[in-house]
């Protein structure tokens, strides 16, 4: 029993020192940012649209097939409620307010932390065990600023334009369901969405989005900038990233969805 | 005057004692060898004199300042002064060799891409590899990442270079390129080399001065010659490398018999 206490209790302790770790990496991360703008020459050789790309062009196509996925699974499953009451209208409504306000935001954090967050984790742990960054250290480059800071402006511009590229393709799978399925008229199901969607279910998924976007950004760099040791350890701390990195975008999830709508 | 002055420096690692009152002089302009087997705490020390660990006591000190108690932006100024040249390279791998050797150039000056490109030049003739630049780091063997290497720790010009086992891993062509390029830039150019290193013969060849090591204490200090003839038995176990003497060939301090009964 004293062994589960402390078993517990350290790995709490653990716990606590990450937390103040990865808050101190991202404050150095906001002030590096902030360096990079006030240097002109230097942020034009950032090449944080090549970030960008390289983000949007490994996450892309997964979070099209599974938003467009998502969106005829979440109509079969209403419409065949609302279907049964004689409320085949309010179909749209319902979609695009669970797509918008959570589903959207939600699945696309998820897909880009298992894609991009594991890379992260990856090429930074493996720039570790090989000395890359002591030697960037040691030729007095500040590793925030090198490897950190462009990841982190790509994220948080990319994962906003998917969350809505996503939102948009879950939106055309419903309405692709609907009227092969249901023979709704394409009208009636634009309508639908007008009449319920609101800018605030918009912005809220791209606030959600920008919280999403640091928290993958920063465990995943966190845990490759950790690495100790082997390749094998690079592997444990992928692995690890895109636990706490999906765990925490849910959890964020639930409270950011209560806070706007509850 | 560029001298390191290394005074009662101790590190510890949990309860092992990897550095233990380690004190030595590394002259301005000369080779200075660190030997040592493995495990004897050389690559800690040598991280330490890079800043990049610091001890739990004693100071290093560098022109009178101590850069143990820099903190990261105090190191800057220190460490734009000095060159390093990794175990493996530690080459970014996602970067051409003409980017890895332009990358201190493009961070600390404001130099105009076309000089960049003339310097790089430069650099990569000083150790003959003049024709690699647009090469990857994984496109080359290991003697030549380690030559590219030393190309971009010599970018900004530093009065001071630290060498990880810079033969080590290497085969007998390589060995000699690597140690003649030590040579090289220590008597043409002026440069302090600190090499830290098991090969005896390559120290005794090349070296100005030689510390050796051992569990983490200094046992023998001086020049090549005057280590040859130091009548310690534990430095002449070390320097001819044998198997026989105080140096034992098995690592356990129980008895073997006692061992075998127990278990």
């Amino acid at each position: 029993m004293r062994n589960l206490f402390g078993y517990v209790g350290r790995k709490f302790i653990t716990f606590l020192q990450d937390l103040s770790s990865i808050y101190h990496l991202f404050m150095e991360t906001l002030l590096q940012t902030a360096l990079l703008f006030k240097d002109r020459k230097r942020l034009k050789k950032a090449s944080i649209l090549s970030y960008v790309d390289a983000i949007g062009s490994f996450s892309i196509p997964l979070v099209l097939l599974v938003s467009a996925l998502i969106g005829v699974g979440l109509t079969v499953v209403i419409a065949f409620n609302l279907d049964n009451l004689g409320m085949l209208n309010a179909v749209p409504g319902v979609v695009v307010v669970a797509v918008y306000r959570f589903l959207a935001p939600l699945l696309t954090g998820i897909i880009v932390a298992g894609r991009m967050g594991a890379a992260f984790t990856a090429r930074i742990g493996t720039m570790k065990v090989s000395e890359e960054i002591l030697a960037i250290e040691t030729m007095a480059i500040n590793p925030v600023r090198f490897l950190v800071v462009q990841r982190f402006l790509g994220m948080i511009i990319a994962l906003p334009a998917l969350t809505v590229l996503g939102s948009f393709m879950a939106l055309l799978g419903s309405f692709v369901y609907c009227v092969g399925h249901f023979g709704m008229g394409p009208n009636v199901y634009i309508v639908g969405i007008l009449d319920i969607l609101t800018p605030n279910d918009v912005i809220s998924g791209i606030v959600k989005s920008l919280f999403y976007a640091v928290v993958i950004v920063m465990i995943g760099c966190y845990r490759g900038l950790i690495v100790e040791g082997s390749a094998e350890e690079v592997g444990k701390a992928t692995m690890v990233t895109v636990v706490w990195s999906t765990l925490t975008i849910i959890v964020l999830d639930t409270v950011l969805t209560t806070a706007f709508y509850g | 005057m560029n001298m390191f002055i290394i005074r009662s420096i101790t590190k510890r690692y949990g309860g092992r004692v990897v550095l233990d009152d380690v004190s030595f002089t590394a002259e301005d302009k000369k080779i200075t060898y660190v030997l040592g087997t493995s495990g004897s705490g050389k690559s800690t020390l040598l991280k330490t004199m890079i800043g990049a660990i610091k001890p739990d006591a004693g100071e290093v000190l560098f022109n009178d300042t101590d850069i143990t108690k820099l903190s990261d932006r105090g190191l800057d100024p220190y460490r734009k002064k000095i060159g390093m040249l990794f175990q493996q390279g530690a080459l970014i791998n996602y970067l051409s060799v003409f980017d890895n050797i332009a990358l201190p150039m493009r961070e600390h000056t404001t130099l105009d891409e076309n000089i960049i490109k003339i310097m790089v030049k430069m650099k990569l003739e000083l150790v003959g590899l003049r024709d690699f630049e647009e090469l990857m780091p994984s496109q080359l063997s290991g003697g030549m990442q380690k030559r590219v290497a030393l190309a971009r720790a010599l970018a900004l010009d530093p009065s001071i270079i630290f060498f990880d086992e810079p033969t080590s891993g290497l085969d007998p062509i390589g060995r000699s390129v690597i140690t003649k390029l030590i040579s090289d830039l220590n008597r043409l150019m002026g440069i302090s080399c600190i090499v830290v290193s098991h090969a005896v013969d390559e120290a005794l060849r090349t070296a100005d001065q030689i510390v050796i090591l051992y569990r983490g204490k200094v046992i023998a200090a001086g020049t090549p010659q005057e280590i040859r003839q130091t009548p310690d038995l534990l430095v002449q176990q070390f320097i001819t490398g044998s198997v026989e003497g105080p140096i034992a060939f098995r690592a356990s301090s129980k008895e073997f018999g006692e061992d075998l009964l127990v278990g």
